[in-house]
């Protein structure tokens, strides 16, 4: 098979058609003290830069642009996870004019633009989802009261919010239209999903409802980002027209083949067990091998699931990377024996 | 139940705070023995409210819902368990370890033991270790109970643990450990007595390190 482009390796993948590797993905940065420490263990210190480190570690370029829901002017929470606004329309009033500001594209998306036109990258842009987004207005603990508080001020956040997103898609796609977006929504943990699946559907789903359509009619693949356990969320999700969930964390319990045999038309991206890393080369292969089947089956991006932390090193880390690329084409060549499938 | 006391345990499990605070009067006005009303109504109400946790039937806004109306509850009982000389079952000491700004398990997890008729003393988030073995002389806490969310500050729960080790403090105490990426083996690697992986097991966890 011929050497794909980035660009249609994704596709390939997110189809499930047959692919001659599997992408070489950091999907989310590393940690500062993860760069910090492979500076000091012979990482050229001048590498600082996202994709210049992309570059120099062979990885390919997924360009993300996370775009900021508050502007500058709104107010700051006193501390970790506090409150940004009271609980009530009125001050939802008065916050209103500080947050989802008109998105202008930076000037870096045209660049971006035109290496995928190329092929030569995949572009993804982030928007804080309808459970992230009330979160960071109202503060963790008041936003889960507020599901039964206030619930009028939820949807209300939440209609803006889903209006929001389609000026910004319409923004971006004027330039380039991303291949895929994620929705940060961060709602589950070790123990499944935050919220029930009856305060999902009122709060949640009929906001999806609203973008995904448009998402997907420009061909844009709309996944999720949410920490955690995402087994018992997953068909909600799934049910809103969402294609993929990343990270898919491993020490949350998470099960891709599980996942897989329940959602045979999800696009999982991530899962792969950070915690081996610093374990060395047969924790890391071992990990290598439990991931193949699946990832050779299509609909699978194996990335670290989350970010790579400082606890391994640079070395381990050149380790992890020779065997990634290792099960890249080997996964490839088993995708071509076995896909394309029908899709269910 | 009396019936007064199944409108209390019903209203805790619907998380109907203004009702609970009614109802607590009530019953304390109809003659009802203070500790009757907390431990044959209130303390099993969140009993009943933790298992339906760990069933997947109730999940984090009606367990919040619950403890707060519980709390608003005991608001009203205090002064009169007091009065009786009834005592907390236990004390514990919680905090996030050093590092660690986050709260919201170490939250629900105080929610809970106060709701299984612990006293808490809840230290907060990055919490030095010389901090938790400062209130443990302070509290006497039958129990001390460490949370982290992050890979890079479960460590510290080690640090913490072998501090209180090297002070003396351990002795009589129970350490019980938990957050996303703490495991039962983990806790174990680190010399804590016990491991929860939720809330309504800490409160659980904690009740049998007291009987």
């Amino acid at each position: 098979m011929q050497p794909m482009t980035s660009r249609e390796r994704f596709r390939a993948i997110v189809n499930f058609e047959p692919f001659d590797r599997l992408p070489l993905v950091e999907w989310a940065i590393w940690w500062d003290e993860t760069i910090e420490r492979w500076h000091g263990e012979g990482l050229d210190p001048s590498l600082k830069d996202r994709y210049d480190l992309y570059k120099h570690f062979g990885l390919e370029q997924y360009k993300q642009v996370w775009v900021p829901g508050m502007l500058p002017t709104c107010p700051q929470p006193a501390t970790h996870g506090a409150p940004r606004m009271e609980m009530s329309m009125a001050a939802y009033e008065e916050i209103r004019p500080h947050i989802l500001p008109e998105f202008i594209p930076q000037p870096s998306w045209t660049q971006w633009a035109e290496e995928q036109s190329r092929g030569d990258s995949v572009l993804w842009f982030t928007v804080d989802g309808f459970f992230w987004f009330a979160r960071t207005l109202l503060g963790i603990e008041p936003h889960l009261y507020a599901f039964y508080d206030a619930p009028e001020v939820l949807h209300r956040i939440n209609e803006d919010l889903a209006q929001w997103m389609l000026q910004v898609i319409d923004r971006l796609c004027e330039v380039a239209t991303p291949d895929f977006m994620t929705f940060a929504e961060d709602m589950s943990y070790n123990n499944g999903p935050m919220i029930s699946k009856k305060t999902y559907d009122e709060f949640m789903h009929p906001y999806y409802e609203r973008v995904v359509p448009e998402l997907k009619r420009r061909g844009i693949v709309p996944v999720v980002d949410s920490d955690g356990d995402m087994t018992v969320a997953a068909p909600w999700f799934e049910a809103s027209g969402i294609k993929g969930i990343l990270p898919i964390e491993r020490q949350a319990g998470c099960d891709i083949s599980g996942l897989r045999k329940n959602h045979p038309n999800m696009l999982w991206i991530g899962h792969f067990d950070k915690m081996t890393m610093p374990a060395g080369e047969a924790a890391m292969r071992s990990e290598f091998e439990r991931l193949l089947p699946i990832a050779a089956q299509g609909g699978f991006i194996i990335s670290v699931d989350h970010q790579t932390p400082p606890g391994v090193s640079l070395e381990n880390y050149r380790i992890f990377l020779r065997l990634f690329e290792e099960y890249a084409i080997k996964a490839g060549a088993m995708s071509r024996d076995q896909l394309p499938r029908q899709t269910m | 139940m009396k019936p007064e006391l199944e409108d209390l345990f019903e209203s805790i499990l619907d998380g109907q705070m203004g009702d609970v605070s009614r109802q607590v009067q009530y019953a304390l006005d109809a003659g009802i023995e203070p500790e009757v009303i907390l431990n044959e109504s209130m303390v099993p109400a969140m009993t009943e409210v933790g298992l339906m946790f760990e069933d997947g039937v109730c999940f984090v806004p009606e367990m919040m819902i619950s403890a707060r109306a519980m709390q608003a509850g005991l608001g009203i009982l205090k002064p009169y368990l007091k009065e009786h000389g009834v005592k907390p079952i236990g004390k514990v000491v919680i905090g996030t370890v050093e590092g660690d700004l986050h709260d919201i398990g170490k939250n629900l997890v105080t929610m809970m033991f106060e709701g299984a008729g612990f006293e808490v003393n809840d230290l907060g988030v990055d919490v030095k270790p010389e901090v938790f073995i400062e209130s443990i002389q302070t509290v006497q806490p039958q129990i001390v109970a460490l949370s982290a969310l992050l890979t890079t500050t479960t460590p510290k729960m080690k640090v913490s643990i072998d501090a209180m080790r090297d002070a003396g403090v351990l002795q009589n105490l129970k350490v019980m450990v938990g957050g996303a990426p703490v495991t039962a083996e983990f806790a174990q690697q680190i010399g804590a007595d016990g491991y929860a992986p939720n809330a309504s097991q800490a409160a659980s966890l904690a009740r049998s390190f007291i009987t």
